[in-house]
């Protein structure tokens, strides 16, 4: 990384996808650093990217940290600067500059059954954990994956979703019934209850609309699941991403820094300004 | 390292330090204290009460550029100019508040990730204090916060104003400088210098200040009020104008924006400014949705932030008593009576 925290690294767009149509349009972008350029990363860390002109936006690094020749982001269109990287192309060159935050705590979680539990583009920010415990597959119990979208169209990830099958459980759900649709056709927390998950030996991860997130968490406390096995991730605007600029704070913590990570424990020892 | 200035001596020692670079003091301009150039040859009373802004801004400017970008069609971004420049200066009349405020500053700015625009300016920035030898505003309450009229904290030189001359006390390597530099113009302390200056400090804390009377219990008193409708009463009358972070000596809060300067090719400037928790877009999320989105939860911010989350974060609070927030504050919000109010969960 640069000394210099501000300054960010210069990197290309390799590959787009169109994840979402639509309004609330995902895409996802694949970029590879220039000019021997780049960092490591661990599951659930962000980075702040740069279109140059329109400003810096604060992204979770989607892609699993053993992928060394790019990095991923699935961005979905909403503000200025993640509309001005929705008008890019192939080629385009962006600022990244990171990775900031804390992580998953994924070795802690060996021989642990894994639950994750995602709607809408929350899938992005778990999606690393997810790759890193399908690639060391014998470390972990049952792998149990539930995500839902609005409609199918906004399903994100579908085709590796269906690829995970094997390694993992996988529940998809789509808010109401559609025409052809096999999965679970309500909301992702009522599509959780409709399976009960054993809490026994369990690590709950979920990430989505905040209004998901929590009753994904009461759903889980009613299954029996402790404080410290549900893990979530906050979002705050950012600026800096180094814990100056003030904005992104959750009580005491700055969520660029302590954060995005937080096992439910923690989480509702801090206000809820989040 | 200390040493006596005669009073009319401060002229020459001012003009020894223009040679080395600026020199900054408070001069009245227009309606209000205000930080100013020195000018050869100006003479400089210091007799003000205290600036209206902060000195804070000599390392932490209201705008400062930290980059340049330029985007050539079919070309890679260049991005230049990202090294700050800064001319040495050197600050007179800087109050103990002031300087205390600068060790908050440096928290904040030095911990984790260094940040390198602010280092560079408080590495070539010395800070010349100014003892309060009675309180400069009727807001005063540096004491209630540990603070003092003659605190050293923060600061590299502090003055403090004795009968026809001044007491200067260097604590830093910058600050020891400033006297080497024109060791002449000084003299070594005597026994009665010493005593005046004691007799001097002593004095200033007789002098009645406001105070947070519970000082102890506030951080308690905060973390209990978190949800109390008590905010929503307190901040009924504020207009969100941000006048009390922007005047705060310890407020760090930035944004960071891009300004465009030419279309083609594309150039630009990644911008810092200041900017203000008490401001409903500080926080406001591209969907809409706002965390601290009712001017109680932006007050509660920055009272809490002050007194309770920095404790918990740098085992002190982030105000030094200064009072700006409170004498600039158009609609009366006072952090010292809301301090105290916190104690009791009620306000009429």
């Amino acid at each position: 990384m640069s000394e210099n925290a501000y300054l960010p690294l210069l990197a290309r767009i390799v590959h787009i996808k169109e994840e979402v149509p639509g309004a609330r349009a995902i895409k996802t972008f694949r970029v590879q650093f220039m000019n021997g350029g780049g960092f490591e990363h661990e599951p659930g860390q962000c980075a702040m990217i740069s279109v140059f002109g329109k400003g810096e936006s604060m992204i979770s690094i989607a892609s699993a940290p053993v992928i060394t020749d790019y990095k991923q982001f699935s961005i979905m269109r909403s503000g200025r600067v993640t509309t001005a990287i929705h008008d890019m192309k192939v080629g385009d060159v962006i600022g990244v500059r990171g990775p900031y935050g804390n992580k998953f705590p994924v070795k802690d979680w060996k021989g642990r059954n894994l639950i994750f539990i995602s709607g809408g583009c929350g899938l992005a920010p778990i999606w690393p954990v997810i790759q890193t415990a399908v690639a060391n597959r014998k470390d972990f119990g049952t792998i149990t994956v539930f995500y839902g979208g609005r409609t199918s169209r906004d399903i994100m990830y579908a085709a590796e979703l269906e690829k995970l099958r094997g390694a993992a459980d996988v529940h998809l759900s789509i808010d109401s019934p559609e025409e052809g649709w096999e999965g679970y056709c309500g909301f992702v927390p009522a599509n959780v209850m409709s399976k009960p998950q054993n809490p026994d030996n369990t690590i709950a991860i979920t990430c989505g609309p905040p209004i998901m997130i929590k009753f994904v968490i009461n759903n889980l406390r009613e299954m029996g699941f402790a404080e410290d096995q549900i893990y979530t991730t906050i979002e705050n605007k950012m600026k800096c991403g180094i814990g100056k600029c003030g904005r992104c704070n959750v009580g005491k913590d700055y969520v660029c820094v302590k954060g995005p990570v937080y096992s439910w424990a923690q989480l509702k020892t801090l206000p809820q300004e989040y | 390292m200390e040493a006596t200035l005669k009073k009319e001596k401060l002229g020459q020692w001012i003009a020894a330090l223009q040679k080395h670079g600026d020199v900054f003091a408070p001069d009245f301009v227009e309606d209000a204290w205000e930080f100013t150039k020195v000018k050869s040859g100006a003479e400089v009373p210091l007799d003000h009460t205290n600036t209206v802004r902060p000195a804070k801004g000599f390392v932490f400017p209201q705008r400062e550029v930290l980059y340049r970008f330029r985007l050539e069609n079919g070309k890679a971004p260049e991005l230049t100019d990202s090294e700050p420049k800064v001319k040495p200066a050197v600050v007179f009349g800087v109050r103990p508040c002031d300087g205390r405020a600068m060790v908050r500053n440096d928290r904040v700015f030095a911990c984790g990730f260094s940040d390198p625009y602010y280092q560079a300016r408080r590495d070539k920035v010395v800070f010349v204090g100014l003892a309060c030898n009675a309180p400069p505003s009727p807001n005063c309450f540096c004491v209630s916060l540990g603070g003092s009229p003659h605190s050293e904290d923060g600061l590299d030189v502090l003055m403090t104003e004795l009968d026809g001359r001044y007491h200067i006390k260097a604590t830093t390597d910058k600050g020891k400088d400033l006297v080497t530099r024109a060791r002449d113009l000084f003299q070594d302390p005597n026994a009665a210098d010493n005593k005046e200056v004691r007799n001097a400090h002593a004095i200033a804390l007789e002098h009645p200040q406001r105070a947070i009377s519970t000082m102890e219990t506030v951080v308690e008193a905060l973390r209990r009020n978190f949800t109390s409708p008590l905010w929503d009463k307190l901040a009924q009358a504020c207009i969100g104008c941000g006048a009390c972070t922007y005047l705060c000596p310890s407020c760090h809060c930035f944004d960071i924006n891009d300004e465009v300067t030419g279309k083609s090719p594309l150039t630009g400037e990644r911008v810092r400014t200041w900017d203000n928790c008490q401001f409903p877009d500080f926080t406001m999320h591209s969907s809409g949705h706002n965390p601290r989105e009712d001017t109680g939860a932006r007050l509660r911010q920055r009272i809490c932030h002050k007194l309770l989350y920095f404790v918990e974060n740098h085992k002190m609070q982030q105000c030094t008593g200064c009072g700006r927030c409170i004498t600039h504050c158009p609609v009366g919000i006072d952090i010292v009576k809301i301090a105290n109010v916190m104690e009791e969960g009620v306000w009429q």
